[in-house]
């Protein structure tokens, strides 16, 4: 018997909450890059696209490096929850959410430089606060970029590997997500399992970027 | 504002809002429940040499039908298994293909040394699907392209192999022909689909796959000698060591010498 729920559930389950924190942290920074002029936020928007250039390895090793458990926030975090944030599914929501940021930031950034400035304009000459503004105008008038910025952080957490296997390991029922699953099946050479779970991840991606097309192409 | 506009803006700071409080609980929850299916305390998590692939699987299934304690195993090279455990991974019972890393682990902290115990002594033999090569020189044979060997850094399998290569003085011959599995389980891989020609694999996996194989003596390296450690406290410890002792019992031992283990005292000095 192929047991594909376990891996499928908790994949979606950390890609779930990766979009999450992805994207309150990604659209948050593409609001603040965008339409700020705080020092050092084009080095932030650098720093915060290195996830697509750097290999998983090196991605993978900076996150045990800094959440290890002889690291300060791995310390703080094993005091507080009496377990370390290493080979745990939460260290790997950390890892995929990692991988997926630049996906969110720099789609949302791009969709929001691209609204018009007078409508941003309008609003604050009727005296709306600026943090209502952000939300009640730019990001409703970019949902479409944010949209796909989101979509795009989903699949990459999805299909992350590297990083997760390196900080949350491969550690059945909690941390083996799909692309883990799959990883450790051909390694034991059970290649009708990793042939079935490769299938059912390719459909879980196929149906999540096609049900979000069908959501940007309807009209605004 | 349009009224139509300050709805939009509220569905998303409501997404927003929920979003957060989802992740917040998410990952409060989380610090005092680990597992995110139904994990009892009747479960064991085993990190195994990948040599115990077939063998603990086995003995895995007929412990959870006589204790119905599920076991579930991450299999993987022993030096890699050891260092997630010294990192923290939250196994209970490691079983090294070499007794050096349960010694890593006991150093740590990590691992009970109370409970460290030489389980069985592994042997290698030289694989391939339809050849048989009758000896370690007859891999100087031009028609081989590749030999697969388990990482000789963090697998005890790979170390072996490579020592008897030495000893046989064919390494140098052949260093170049050869490829790295990250494990044993891997290194067969390499071989049953035809990326390898011939491999120096596990006798307790060249027994269930399907092809030809030869044993390497054993005065050709250093012994085999597979160690395990019960390596978490409480009642998950005790199953551990439940377990542990089921794979040191007769029924146990039964099982692991149909893979071709050879245990403590019966080394063949070959």
């Amino acid at each position: 018997m192929v047991d594909w729920s376990d891996p499928l559930l908790l994949s979606l389950r950390v890609s779930l909450l990766a979009t999450a924190l992805t994207g309150i942290v990604g659209v948050g920074g593409a609001w603040v890059i965008a339409r700020t002029s705080l020092p050092g936020r084009r080095v932030l928007e650098v720093v915060a696209t290195l996830p697509i250039v750097l290999p998983p390895t090196v991605l993978g090793y900076y996150l045990l490096v800094a959440l290890g458990r002889t690291s300060p926030i791995g310390r703080v975090w094993e005091s507080v929850f009496g377990q370390p944030l290493v080979f745990t599914w939460q260290g790997a929501v950390v890892a995929a959410s990692i991988a997926s940021l630049p996906y969110c930031l720099r789609t949302a950034r791009a969709a929001i430089s691209e609204v018009d400035v007078r409508y941003e304009q309008a609003a604050r000459t009727m005296g709306l606060p600026e943090w209502r503004i952000a939300l009640q105008v730019t990001l409703p008038l970019a949902r479409r970029g944010i949209l796909a910025g989101l979509a795009l952080a989903f699949a990459r957490a999805l299909g992350d590997f590297g990083a997760t296997l390196m900080v949350a390991g491969n550690i059945p029922g909690r941390t083996r997500t799909m692309p883990i699953a799959i990883y450790d099946a051909v390694q034991a050479g059970n290649d009708a399992r990793a042939l079935y779970l490769s299938v059912v991840l390719s459909l879980v991606a196929v149906s999540v970027l096609a049900a979000v097309t069908l959501l940007e192409r309807r009209p605004a | 504002m349009r009224p139509e506009l300050r709805a939009r803006a509220l569905v998303a700071v409501l997404t927003a809002a929920l979003g957060g409080a989802a992740l917040i609980g998410a990952f409060t929850v989380a610090g005092t429940e680990s597992a995110p299916s139904a994990t009892s305390d009747e479960e064991i998590l085993v990190a195994a040499a990948s040599d115990l692939q077939f063998a603990f699987g086995e003995l895995g299934r007929a412990f959870t039908e006589a204790t119905g304690v599920d076991v579930r195993f991450t299999f993987g090279s022993s030096g890699q298994l050891a260092q997630q455990i010294v990192n923290g991974a939250p196994y209970d019972l490691f079983a090294s293909a070499n007794v050096r890393y349960v010694d890593d682990v006991i150093a740590f902290g990590r691992g009970d040394a109370a409970t460290k115990q030489t389980y069985a002594y592994g042997r290698i033999v030289i694989w391939s699907p339809k050849v048989r090569y009758r000896s370690l020189a007859a891999l100087r044979d031009p028609r081989i392209r590749y030999i697969a060997i388990a990482n000789p850094e963090h697998a005890p399998y790979g170390l072996a192999a490579q020592q008897a290569l030495r000893r046989a003085r064919v390494y140098s011959a052949v260093r170049r022909k050869l490829v790295y599995g990250e494990n044993i389980a891997d290194t067969l891989r390499l071989v049953t689909s035809g990326n390898a020609d011939v491999g120096i694999v596990a006798l307790s996996l060249a027994v269930v796959a399907a092809g030809r194989y030869t044993e390497i003596p054993p005065r050709r390296y250093a012994p085999l000698e597979q160690a395990l450690v019960v390596t978490s406290t409480g009642p998950r410890g005790t199953l551990a060591q439940r377990f542990a002792r089921f794979v040191m019992s007769d029924a146990g031992r039964r099982v692991m010498r149909r893979y071709g283990f050879l245990f403590p005292g019966e080394r063949l000095g070959t």
